[in-house]
Formats: structure tokens, sequence, C-alpha cells
């Protein structure tokens, strides 16, 4: 009896000791993984850059896992396509939270907007593709977040390279004002964003400004809006759409003699328009807010390297500045995500008040300029470089400084919309 | 009796150690003899069919919203995964695009971990849902001008696929796919493509 009770004692001790191992291994693999939720765009209205985005955000996050993880921890990256649709954007949203995520990186403005309110109620941070002017006064959306200067800023600066560089060697300079107007889809959040901004700075320089035109995200016959255009004898032209969409409706403005110039958002301004646009492209200017994909800036070469490593099948010249924006979404997320967990706590509030709000001029590299944000203020800069199609290619144009040149409006004015 | 125990927990600990030392000798990966499983598309399956509608966002409902809605169509790829090293290796992540004839309509994939035994083939299972509508806007952004150039009507085409699919009437692609494998810190990427049906 007594020599069984030994045995039995050794193999219970044995077994405990094997499984506490077992269990101390699960439960540190467990504590080693942070959950980010991302959503994305494969199928949907904004496909054609939303692809590209996704797979940027996948590569980004396997190099933060790479080269160390938040503080060690690795990041579990829950990514779903949602076809640009809100509804499925909000029930992924439940499902991030179900599964303990700390953080979404966001797409579009539709869901970005539509979900704004239950993120601020949840201080779930959201750092999203969408760059609407509406998501960067903390007071009323708090919680979203991103790398890159706004819509409504880089439209601001986008008419003033015009006006400022273009305009005065038109032929009738000095003689009458300059004949503005929009070409975008008016059910879309993303593309009527910067709406008010824009027309709020072209009156501001003095433009005539024309009707709208209501051009569709996946118009490929654009002849009567721009036929339109051409009546009303349009000097510039800002388009609002994505790349498939503006390349169709600058082709068909082309074919129709309308004469204009072209600024674009930056989601119609990537290495596809003049692929698509071909000699319509040339001239057309925008604000890009990173470096085009495999251009010679620091941190460049390993957005490269990994899309190479993890999506072989997929050639360099079909990857797009929209892997480079994902990428910067991704490392203010992962900076804002270390400062945090340094400081003890890697909940939403603390990722929002003790990582991104002590970002002061934080260099992502890519092209980007220096991120800032405040507890007042997320708009990340003031200063935007705005470029131009010569040659197939994109070349820097001018710097535009709207802080510096309109600050009191920059201050108290232009935030938030 | 005495000695018999003693016997016992002498096999228990020689047991034990035999175990660490196996566990210690066995092929460990590293990235220069770590080989990247092979994946290959073994077929496409129907998985779900409504057949062919579609009814724009000014016809009335019965119940519910009105809005563009179309058949779905439920897709299943099934694909072999074979692991030729002497040891585990997991599948951590698994995406591709889906073109039917030379359209790009879908991205899909799996991000659920899954081990591959040393020296076999596992299956995986991607369901990929499409819609017409959706179809027809993925058409629209990304292949409009190329629909344009072929005066190609983008419901004709979404019409033909829907209807014949069940026989696979045209080539379903897999492409532009990629796989990540992991063992023990050593990490291989996989592409892969495939028609369907193969010829």
């Amino acid at each position: 009896m007594n020599q069984k009770k030994v045995l039995s004692g050794f193999y219970v001790l044995l077994l405990s000791v094997m499984l506490v191992a077992g269990g101390v291994s699960s439960a540190s693999a467990a504590a080693g993984t942070i959950n980010v939720g991302a959503l994305n765009d494969m199928t949907g209205a904004t496909s054609d850059v939303g692809k590209d985005y996704a797979l940027g955000i996948a590569e980004a996050i396997h190099y933060v896992n790479d080269t160390g993880g938040i503080n060690g921890k690795m990041i579990k990256l829950h990514q779903f396509d949602y076809g640009y649709r809100v509804p499925e954007a909000l029930t992924k949203y439940k499902l991030f939270q179900r599964l303990g995520c700390v953080a979404v990186l966001g797409w579009g403005t539709g869901d970005t907007e539509a979900l704004s309110p239950t993120v601020t109620k949840d201080k779930m941070p959201y750092i999203s593709a969408s760059y609407s002017g509406h998501l960067t006064d903390p007071k009323k959306t708090p919680y979203n977040l991103f790398f890159a200067t706004d819509y409504s800023t880089n439209a601001r600066a986008s008419i003033t390279a015009w006006f400022d560089k273009k305009w005065p060697k038109h032929k009738d300079f000095g003689k009458r004002k300059p004949r503005f107007a929009c070409s975008y889809m008016f059910a879309s959040p993303y593309a009527s964003a910067p709406i008010k901004a824009i027309k709020d700075q072209a009156t501001i320089l003095g433009f005539d400004i024309g009707a709208d035109q209501d051009v569709s995200l996946f118009a490929i016959d654009t002849k009567s809006q721009m036929l339109a255009m051409k009546e009303f004898k349009a000097d510039l032209i800002w388009h609002g759409n994505t790349t498939m969409s503006v390349s169709a409706t600058i082709r068909d403005a082309y074919s129709l003699g309308v004469g204009a110039d072209h600024i674009v958002n930056l989601w119609g301004l990537d290495e596809n328009l003049p692929k698509l646009a071909a000699k319509a492209a040339e001239g057309t200017m925008g604000a890009a807010v990173c470096a085009f994909f495999g251009e010679k800036v620091p941190g460049m070469d390993k957005v490269v390297e990994y899309a190479k490593k993890y999506n072989p099948g997929i050639p360099a010249d079909k990857r797009l500045i929209r892997t480079v924006q994902a990428w910067g979404d991704v490392l203010i997320l992962r900076e804002a995500m270390i400062r945090a967990d340094k400081a003890g706590k890697l909940d939403g509030e603390s990722i929002l008040k003790l990582g991104f709000e002590t970002m002061n001029n934080f260099d992502i590299g890519l092209g980007a300029p220096p991120v800032t944000f405040t507890a007042t203020d997320h708009r990340v800069a003031g200063i935007v470089p705005v470029y131009e199609v010569k040659d197939g290619k994109f070349v820097l144009v001018e710097k535009v400084d709207l802080k510096g040149r309109w600050p009191e409006k920059w201050a108290t004015d232009w935030i938030g919309w | 009796m005495h000695k018999r125990l003693i016997i016992s927990v002498c096999l228990s600990l020689l047991l034990i150690m035999s175990l660490v030392a196996c566990a210690g000798f066995g092929a460990k990966p590293d990235q220069q003899s770590f080989k990247t499983p092979v994946v290959t598309l073994n077929r496409v399956e129907v998985a779900h069919y409504w057949g062919y509608w579609f009814y724009g966002a000014k016809v009335e409902v019965t119940r519910g919203k009105a809005g563009n809605n179309g058949a779905p169509l439920d897709l299943n790829f099934v694909f072999d995964i074979e692991n030729p090293n002497p040891y585990p290796v997991a599948l951590e992540n698994f995406n591709f695009t889906v073109a039917f004839e030379d359209f790009e309509l879908n991205s899909v994939g799996s991000q659920e971990v899954m081990w591959i035994p040393a020296g076999k083939t596992n299956q995986l299972r991607v369901s990929a849902m499409f819609d017409v509508w959706q179809s027809f806007m993925s058409l629209g952004v990304a292949s409009g001008l190329k629909l344009q150039e072929k005066k190609i009507a983008a419901h004709d085409l979404l019409e033909k696929w829907w209807t014949t699919i069940p026989d696979f009437a045209f080539p379903v692609y897999v492409k532009e796919g990629s796989a990540v494998f992991k063992a023990d810190g050593v990490t291989g990427v996989a592409a892969f493509g495939a028609k369907y049906p193969a010829k």
C-alpha cells in the first residue's frame, strides 16, 4: 500500500509539473499577444486603391513583429474585407471588440465616420485611411487618428499651389478671376468630405465657382459631366474620386477639349493614374501624403523588402503609394502602443493620451511629414507637398505652408471640417 | 517490494530523460534548411447556389430595405498544403486573389493558424462569397477601362458567370497567392497560383 502510494504520488507530481509547465507556456504566449483589427476594402467601390493598402497593412504588421513587436509583445492582426459596406464594417467592429482588440486600422470615410461615435464611447483608437478633415478635432472625434494631412488641408494646398504656380502663367491672368469646379460622387462620404473646405479656399483666393458635377466612383463614361465643365469654361477642376474614375474623367476631359487643369484628391493620385490616363494625366496636380512606392526615402527599403517577401506573387510595378500609406498608419500605431505600454497601460485611453498625443514631430520616414498630435489638434502637419505629373512621373511643385500663410485661420477656423 | 519501487522510479526517470533527449536531438528548423511548403489548388466548389438575379435600389421590396441586391455566389477553394520538412510547420496567413477569366473580382484568405505535421499534406478550405452588386462595383473600379475597351457590359458578364458557374464553363483563376509559414522562428512564404478547371 505504502509503495503504491509513493508511486501514485510520484506520477501525480510528474503530471502536475507537466501540466503547470504547459499552462505557464500557454499563459505567457497569450500574455505576449496584442490583438489589432483591420477593416479593408478589397472588393468594393474603392478596391482599386484598397487592395494595395490592405496588403501594406499586413506587411507592415509583419515588419513590426519581426522587429520586436510592442516591447516584445507580438501583434495578432485580424484583417477583414468589408467591401466598403458600412453595415458590414459595424458588424466586424463588434467582432474586434469580442476578440479583445486594443485598436483598429480602419479604411474609408463611410465606415470611419459611422463608427466615430462608437469608438469614442468605447475609447478605441481607430487609425484609418480616411483622412477626412471631420476627424481632426479631438473635441468631437478624439479616437480617430491618421498619419497624414487631411483631405481638406490637402485640397486647400492643391488649389493654392495651382493658384501660385499655374494661374500666373495663364493668358487671362490679371484680366479675370480663375474659374473652378468640382467633380466627384456626391453620395460618397470620402469624395464629398473636403468640398466645403476647398470651396472656402477657392473663395479666399478669389475664384469663380461653378456647379459641381456628380461622377460615380465606378464611372467609365463621364462625357456629359465634362461637357458641363467645358460650357462653364473651367480653368481648374478638382477631382474627388479614386484612381479609376478620375482616370476616366481626365481622359474624357482631354478628348472633349475641356481645356482645364486638374487637381486630384490623394486617393485618385497614384502610380496608376499616368498609366490609365496616359497623355491626359500630364500636368495633373495633387497632394501626396508620403513618398510613392519605391522612392528613395528613409524606410522605403523595408516597405519594398516586405512587399517582396510576403507577397512574392505580386510584381513590384503593381504596388502603389497605398502600401506606403498603410505603413504610415501602422508605424504611428506601433509608436503609440510602445509609449503607452512603457507607461504601464495598453488600453485605448492610454494609447491615445500616453501614446499618440505625446508625439511631437515624430519622424516615421517614408517621405511623410513629421507627425504631431496634441490633445486639442489631431491635424498632423500644416505643410503639404503638392506634386504634378510630368512625363508620366510625379515631381514636386511646391510645399504649401498653410499654417504659416494663414496662421489664424489654421489655428481657429479650419480644424474639424 | 522496496526493490520494485526503486526500479519503477528509476525506469520512469529514464523514460523522462529519453523523452527530453529525443526532443533535444530532433530535427530543428533553421532558415537555410527550411523548405517552403507547397500549395496546390485541389478544386473549386460551388458551395451554395441561388442562380442569378438582380434588382436595383428603386424596386419596392416586400420587407426590409430597398437596395442594389443580387444573387450571392458562394465558392469554396480547396488547397493541398504539403510540408516537406522533417518537423511540423504552422500556416499563419493565407491569401489570394480570385479572377473570373481575366477580371479580378475578390481577395480572400484565412488567418487561422494550422499546423502541418512533418512530411504530411493538409487540406485547407477557403470560402469566398461574391454577390452581383459587389462584383459589379469591383469590375467597375478595377477593370472599368478594360471592359470599355472590350465593349463588354458588366452585367452581361456577371450574368454569364453566375449562370454557367455550375459547369465551370469559364476559367476561375487563383492569383497572387501568398502563404506564410513559421516553424520555431523560421519564416517561409509560398507564392501560388492556379487555374480551375486546369484544362
